[in-house]
């Protein structure tokens, strides 16, 4: 994609933003005077009120926090589940099903009836390491298949035992895609954990219900903003992790 | 009688219990009611959604117009939280007077349902082997025949395993309505975290993954009958020597579909 081509897509999407508040403005219906007094966005509120600031930075350690556990323990989990389906091929269809399924369960469900035997942390964790777990094997998964034959072939004819082959050759080549995975599971995780406001937790997200409850559109704009900014940017640094590792994929001819 | 024996013998204990009893449901409302609230909210927005955005997905896509779109509305789709989406669509509507249903969690679920739909339909449509596209053309076929017949049936697959992961997803977001005032199976939960109830949270919760769940082994169900039929996984004993060959999602930056549970 040409460099001309991108500005023209950043530039409409700047118009679509730009019309989108507009629109929120004038639907959201409220006479001049009202407007005055509740209007969309207000900033006192982020300059003014000497608690945002601290109040701002618990919530995002929250929300961090929440992300980064259930992505670890879904990155360990996954790992053996791959390491189980590429010995016993007969349970990768079992797994994939069963992870599948853990999948389909609402979000809101899986936390509601968790924290009725766990507390809030645990409940909370629990239910978002299960939904990283489907990401993140198909990923592993899918990464290791594809590495070619011929390097498998290779590394045998080196005298590899199995484990050094995982280890030097198959690991290295299915980087770029196992990272990928872990980058969408972060990223989905940063969305779901706005979820967990049903049970007290919530993170950044919670600003988005407070605002809702007591009609005050400033706080939804904060947290939606927050959790945005803070999904772009684990985005940006788990590409950054990703250009770093993989330095033989970076010189990649034009199709 | 004391109270408390009272209250022992008349509050149900386990989550069975409350299930049966329909004394217990008086606030919310009975489950057939609720459940079918819920029904046609999901399906009505996957409706509009699947109307919205598997044409022009194939279209665009048959023409190769706008391929950063697919990737870039799977990205924003994941990034912006489904809270919010619900939350701003029922205060606009909260605002002109229009109240707390449906129409603004029936836009929201549209909205939700766009992005995994056109991105898969997209690809699916982008990544029809080239060669029986090559073939119908060379036929004689026009570019909307070539769409239609040959692109179109190719990408089934594909399309009808994103519109499951689509619907599901909806289902899923159509119980956390009830968060900002929507009625619906979320009701139990929401109703129940309020009163301490944890029969009602658990039952709330199991209503609300059965229903996800039957849509989805129903979508399942009907997908292998919708597949065309030299693309179903024939039995392995009379597994023919040419087959035609689905499209698979082979983008890297796609695997998972989209859509957030």
């Amino acid at each position: 994609m040409t460099a001309r081509r991108k500005a023209t897509y950043a530039v409409v999407l700047v118009a679509l933003a730009a019309f989108g508040i507009w629109a929120a403005n004038r639907v959201s219906g409220l006479s001049e005077d009202t407007q005055a007094t509740n209007p969309l966005f207000r900033w006192e509120y982020l300059f003014t009120r000497e608690r945002t600031p601290g109040e701002l930075w618990g919530k995002t350690r929250q929300h961090l926090e929440l992300t980064v556990v259930p992505v670890l323990i879904g990155i360990v989990l996954s790992s053996l589940l791959s390491a189980l389906i590429l010995r016993f091929g007969w349970l990768r269809s079992v797994v994939f099903t069963f992870a599948g399924v853990l999948y389909t369960i609402p979000s809101i469900a899986l936390f509601a009836v968790l924290v009725t035997y766990y507390s809030n942390e645990t409940a909370a964790i629990t239910a978002l390491t299960s939904y990283t777990l489907l990401i993140l094997t198909r990923n592993f998964v899918a990464g290791i298949d594809a590495v070619p034959r011929a390097a498998l072939d290779a590394a045998d004819g080196l005298g590899m035992s199995r484990f050094q082959r995982l280890r030097k050759v198959e690991i290295p080549l299915a980087l770029p895609v196992i990272l990928t995975g872990i980058r969408i599971a972060t990223v989905t995780v940063v969305g779901l954990v706005g979820i967990s406001a049903v049970i007290q937790l919530g993170g950044l997200a919670i600003y988005i219900f407070d605002g809702f409850n007591r009609d005050y559109t400033t706080l939804m704009v904060l947290g939606t903003v927050a959790t945005i900014l803070l999904a772009v940017v684990l985005d940006i640094v788990l590409r950054g992790i990703e250009w770093l590792a993989t330095p033989w994929a970076r010189r990649r001819v034009a199709p | 009688m004391s109270l408390a024996a009272l209250l022992a013998t008349t509050e149900p204990t386990n989550v069975w219990q409350w299930l049966n009893d329909s004394s217990e449901r008086t606030v919310t409302g009975d489950i057939p009611t609720q459940a079918w609230t819920t029904l046609w909210h999901s399906v009505l927005a996957f409706v509009i959604a699947a109307a919205a955005a598997i044409p022009l997905a194939a279209v665009l896509a048959h023409f190769r117009k706008a391929e950063v779109l697919s990737t870039w509305l799977v990205n924003i789709g994941r990034v912006i939280p489904t809270v919010t989406i619900v939350a701003v669509f029922v205060i606009i509507s909260l605002r002109n007077g229009y109240g707390f249903e449906p129409w603004p969690i029936v836009f929201a679920l549209v909205l939700l349902a766009l992005p995994p739909l056109y991105s898969n339909t997209y690809t699916a449509v982008r990544d029809a082997s080239p060669e029986a596209v090559g073939a119908a053309r060379a036929m004689g076929l026009t570019e909307l025949q070539i769409l239609r017949r040959v692109e179109l049936p190719l990408a089934t697959p594909l399309i009808l395993a994103a519109s499951r992961v689509a619907i599901t997803q909806v289902v899923a977001t159509e119980a956390l309505a009830a968060l900002f005032g929507g009625t619906g199976l979320g009701q139990y939960i929401t109703f129940g975290i309020a009163n301490r109830d944890i029969y009602e949270v658990q039952a709330g919760a199991v209503l609300v993954a059965g229903l996800a769940m039957s849509v989805d082994l129903v979508f399942w169900f009907v997908t292998r009958f919708l597949v065309p039929k030299p693309l179903r996984p024939a039995p392995a004993n009379r597994r023919p020597i040419h087959r035609l060959r689905p499209v698979q999602p082979i983008n890297r930056n796609t695997p998972s579909l989209g859509g957030t549970p």
